[in-house]
């Protein structure tokens, strides 16, 4: 039977410090399918958030249930064989400089699978026609620009079918159209692949295009969660300030 | 998964059923099937039937793609059967272009090809270098003439943590390097009865040679790969750029300072090289000779005249430009791909090491034709 209920955190606080925490008593759900958006101010925790769902910083309280299992409950080795189930693309592409764009992206199956060699060269092009890069295969990460490079950082996380990606600003820094482009992308691999998403962003336009539900956080706690229509309609003060500071 | 084969041979068809995921532990198997299959005769058709197949993911669509690219090229065609199911990852199959890669496959460079740029890359690089060398002497005016300051603290920072930081090293080396160096003259001097010469020849050699070559060495080592790692992160990281964009002058900004530190640091520390490792050979002659501390010192003072010491500690100035120099531009000629850095210090410390031998044997080539000194 597939598990529904992809991510579930309870009761989280998150930090680097006991005594100061960036986010507390955090209580959030992920559904297979769905495509989730973390919101909030600069400094707000959303990062850190993201980082300990990921496992790269463990939480000051509470627990994060991954894939129906408690990440910070499982030795390293069974970790590391939850994590090969997500896929995390960066805020920096964190693309290998040294490798290929095919290499960058065949390198997840080079050193988690006995697949041979044929078999990850067409998965890593066809995984690259998905996003768009059909035809970059030998180049650099240093010939390519800033939206090509995040979308082969997202070829590189999606290369093994994860159940759930989690994108920290996909499309920041980028253009309306190449955004727009990375959106598409990010569809695709729900729609194709069935692949969870959830995106930390700041970009409302990207996430008006994307996102089934977001979830707001500001003065180091969660301030509301529902669809983009509820949150941008919310009584809660702060909330509407994000969503119409511009109009304003 | 399991692939149920069936081979009809009338219509030279054969069947391969795939039941269950089709998913990257399974890719392999239906991959040398499908390989083998194709390599038959009696074959004209393979029909992959997806019917009772569950889940197709990446592996799973890589491998039926590559199922067709096998049979088209063994005259052969492949036939989805029942694939219904499987719409989206046919339909993204279909969308990949055939042959992406040969799009950019560039022919390779032939050998007088591979020169010429080797020589242009050559130029390039010494046209950089001696432009890196003019503007920081010219930066160097401006700062004379007061025209132009000097980041605040920046050099006597930099003193710090090139000299006082390098000084137990530097000192450990002379030490030991005097008394080598007192031990093998000894063996040999005694021999002729002249035992007592080593205070001249470890004297001589520790001012003249030793003490400022292995200071360049231990500082290029240390210091000159910091300066091209440093400089290199600030190019990967756009702060060399931030500069240019500003209009200040990186010379000025970040070679000046290292540079008038290393030209201060280096030669003091050679000094001190000098003295530690006459120390070093002097304990030596001490228990091996018994010769007294004032008669080894008295020797040293005798032999080693003034001249002596300016050839040493002008070779130190001289190599402090050269570690300071190399550290700045290989660490500024970095690219943006992070692995240039690593590239950059060990450059810097094959390239250092290398111009400190040669500019050491010229002038010791130069200094003997001056008579023995």
């Amino acid at each position: 039977m597939k598990l529904d209920s992809m991510l579930l955190c309870r009761k989280l606080t998150v930090g680097y410090a006991e005594d100061q925490p960036v986010l507390s008593d955090i209580e959030l759900e992920v559904r297979r399918g769905e495509i989730v958006a973390l919101l909030g101010g600069s400094g707000s925790g959303k990062s850190t958030l993201l980082r300990t769902i990921t496992g790269l910083q463990p939480p000051l309280a509470g627990g994060v249930s991954l894939l129906g299992q408690d990440i910070y409950e499982l030795d390293d080795e069974a970790r590391r064989a939850l994590l090969r189930r997500t896929g995390m693309a960066f805020q920096q592409d964190a693309l290998f400089g040294a490798l290929t764009i095919q290499d960058n992206v065949a390198l997840p199956l080079r050193e988690l699978t006995k697949l041979p060699e044929p078999i990850i060269c067409e998965m890593a092009r066809m995984r690259l026609a998905l996003v768009g890069l059909a035809g970059f295969e030998r180049r650099q990460p240093a010939a390519l620009s800033g939206g090509q490079r995040k979308r082969a950082a997202l070829a590189r996380a999606s290369i093994l079918d994860p159940e759930i990606i989690f994108c920290d600003e996909p499309s920041a820094g980028l253009d309306p159209v190449v955004a727009a482009e990375l959106d598409d992308t990010l569809l695709r691999f729900r729609d194709v692949l069935g692949i969870t998403i959830v995106i930390v962003s700041h970009e409302l336009e990207s996430i008006r295009a994307l996102a089934d539900r977001a979830i707001m956080f500001g003065h180091g706690k969660m301030l509301a969660s529902g669809t983009l229509s509820e949150l941008e309609h919310s009584q809660n003060e702060e909330v509407y300030h994000y969503f119409h500071a511009r109009s304003a | 998964m399991s692939t149920v084969a069936a081979f009809d041979r009338p219509s030279r068809t054969a069947t391969i059923a795939v039941q269950g995921d089709l998913a990257i532990p399974d890719a392999k198997g239906l991959y040398d099937c499908l390989k083998s299959i194709s390599r038959r005769r009696d074959v004209r058709t393979i029909v992959l039937d997806l019917g009772k197949t569950e889940r197709i993911d990446g592996a799973g669509m890589a491998v039926v793609s590559l199922g067709r690219k096998l049979a088209r090229r063994a005259g052969k065609k492949l036939e989805i059967a029942n694939g219904t199911r499987h719409k989206q990852a046919l339909e993204l199959m279909a969308a990949v272009p055939k042959n992406t890669i040969d799009q950019h496959v560039e022919t390779p460079p032939t050998k007088f090809e591979v020169l010429g740029t080797r020589v242009l890359t050559f130029y390039e690089g010494v046209r950089a270098s001696v432009k890196l060398f003019g503007d920081a002497f010219h930066q160097l005016g401006y700062v004379i003439a007061k025209k132009k300051k000097l980041p605040k603290g920046a050099t006597s920072g930099f003193i710090v943590a090139m000299g006082i930081d390098a000084l137990p090293i530097v000192c450990m080396l002379s030490a030991l390097l005097g008394a080598t160096l007192a031990f093998q003259g000894i063996v040999l001097l005694k021999r002729f009865g002249a035992g007592m010469f080593v205070a001249d020849m470890t004297g001589l050699a520790m001012v003249r040679e030793f003490a400022p070559m292995m200071t360049a060495i231990v500082l290029t080592g240390r210091n000159g790969a910091a300066i091209a790692a440093e400089l290199g992160t600030m190019r990967v990281r756009g702060e060399l750029d931030a500069l240019d964009a500003m209009g200040v002058s990186s010379s000025r900004f970040l070679l000046l300072p290292r540079l008038l530190a290393l030209s201060f640091v280096q030669p003091a520390l050679s000094l001190i090289g000098i003295f530690v490792g006459i120390l070093g050979a002097l304990v030596v002659a001490r228990i091996s000779l018994d010769l007294p501390a004032n008669i080894f010192w008295a020797r040293v003072v005798g032999r080693v005249d003034l001249m002596d010491c300016f050839h040493g500690l002008g070779k130190s100035f001289l190599f402090a430009q050269i570690i300071g120099f190399t550290g700045s531009y290989f660490g500024m000629r970095t690219t943006n791909d992070p692995s240039s850095v690593g590239s950059a210090t060990t450059r810097t410390v094959v390239v250092g090491i290398f111009l400190i031998i040669l500019v050491d044997a010229i002038a010791a080539t130069l200094g003997s034709l001056g008579g023995p000194g």
